[in-house]
């Protein structure tokens, strides 16, 4: 007993690692699935980046359109980026993260483009940022934000 | 051009390496770098902390002793005294100028501080049964002094503390789990350094009192106190009851004899 808790704050650690691991993987798991079952359902609506001119006559309505997301890091994965940040080279516990928060931050958009009857949505752009300062500071886990907006086209019916 | 909805089945902004493969991997490599400085620096202090002249240390220990609200005791320092007496000639003990201080704490303990000078808390002072067990106590203190392990100590918790905020910052996690680990080793190393000054503590008594008695009672007694083994796999100091063994082995290999203990004389006894 007196032994765990002379190394309370190993076990500690130990522990947010675990778990850290055990929920974030099970969470990635399942966003990535609700992610590619709403990118199908979605599919038929087009987004672009061009700015796209359109005849005279054809375009309904034109409203600005967006999505955001934010998802937390766990303590796994920083733990994995933190002995990277030793080492150099690709952050690929990160990737997963800002890939997960793009495409969700598209997703939301496009729900919006599509509640308003939007054949498409034009000119998309992508922000993205860290949510606190502290974010890469010891101690604090960070969140990333990602931000999607883009112009959504209601076409007239012909 | 006609607009084709296309649903991609790879995904090429996420590495397929699994989370725990780069963990293992990242780790393999930290442990790596961090084993071979720990490495290099042992070697380097253990060579310094030998090659370091008395002088430059008790320079150092006389920064540390004001620190501590200590008296110097002239009962002990004769019983030290005689011990450095019997010390063979050419051990660097003789280049010290030892002094012996008494702390009223009620710790049980002793200390080797650098530059020569021992304390000795009274909480020690009043478990001593024996003349015998007193010696055996400051020939393990002159040990550690003859083994240079203050300094040694010192040495490593330094380096490693100023090698892990050198690459790796101040503020970051993962000193804080190499420091940690590395600790470990370190305890191993410092049981080491205790059960050498046993030794080294044992042959003094002999030569002091023609017999070996004394050199185990009083861990004996410590042991009745300390209970599971478990917790000494993480201390400083090895269980007692591994300190008798390790001595008792000692005594036999040498055929050192036991005889009776000196009852401890009246000018150490602890004002009632």
């Amino acid at each position: 007993m007196e032994i765990l808790l002379q190394n309370f704050d190993m076990i500690m650690f130990l522990t947010l690692m675990v778990i850290g691991y055990g929920m974030g993987t099970w969470a990635e798991k399942r966003h990535y699935r609700s992610i590619e079952q709403r990118e199908k359902e979605l599919i038929k609506l087009a987004v672009v980046t061009a700015e796209g001119s359109f005849p005279d006559g054809k375009v309904a309505d034109s409203t600005l359109v967006s999505g955001s997301v934010v998802i937390s890091i766990d303590y796994f994965k920083r733990l994995l980026a933190i002995l990277r940040n030793i080492f150099g080279g690709r952050v690929k516990s990160y990737e997963s993260l800002v890939d997960r928060a793009r495409r969700e931050a598209i997703l939301r958009m496009k729900e919006q483009a599509k509640e308003q009857g939007a054949g498409m949505i034009i000119n998309m752009r992508l922000e993205t940022a860290t949510i606190g300062r502290s974010a890469n500071k010891k101690k604090r886990v960070g969140s990333i934000e990602a931000f999607a907006y883009g112009t959504a086209i209601v076409m007239n019916k012909t | 051009m006609k607009f084709t909805p296309k649903q991609l089945d790879e995904n090429v902004n996420v590495s397929k390496t699994h989370p725990l493969v780069e963990l293992l991997w990242l780790i393999g490599g930290l442990a790596l770098i961090a084993g071979s400085v720990f490495f290099l620096l042992g070697v380097t202090t253990d060579w310094a902390a030998k090659k370091t002249p008395v002088r430059v240390e008790s320079w150092l220990g006389n920064l540390a002793i004001n620190e501590f609200p200590a008296e110097e005791s002239p009962a002990l320092q004769q019983r030290l005294d005689a011990l450095l007496a019997v010390t063979p000639e050419g051990s660097p003990l003789h280049d010290y100028h030892f002094k012996i201080y008494r702390v009223e704490t009620e710790d049980v303990n002793a200390l080797a501080l650098p530059g020569g000078r021992i304390v000795v808390f009274d909480g020690l002072l009043e478990q001593v049964e024996s003349e015998n067990e007193l010696a055996m106590i400051l020939a393990h203190e002159l040990g550690h002094f003859a083994h240079r392990d203050h300094l040694r100590g010192l040495g490593r918790g330094l380096g490693l503390a100023v090698a892990s905020i050198l690459f790796l910052g101040e503020d970051n996690s993962a000193s804080d789990l190499i420091s940690k680990s590395l600790l470990t080793f370190q305890v191993k190393y410092s049981q080491d350094q205790e059960s050498a000054a046993d030794q080294f503590g044992v042959d003094l008594l002999t030569a002091r009192y023609g017999h070996a008695g004394g050199a185990t009672t009083f861990f004996a007694r410590l042991a009745e106190d300390a209970g599971s083994k478990i917790p000494y796999v993480l201390a400083s100091h090895p269980h007692p009851d591994n300190r008798i063994d390790a001595l008792n082995e000692r005594i036999e290999q040498k055929s050192y004899t036991i005889e009776k203990t000196l009852p401890v004389a009246k000018d150490l006894l602890l004002p009632q």
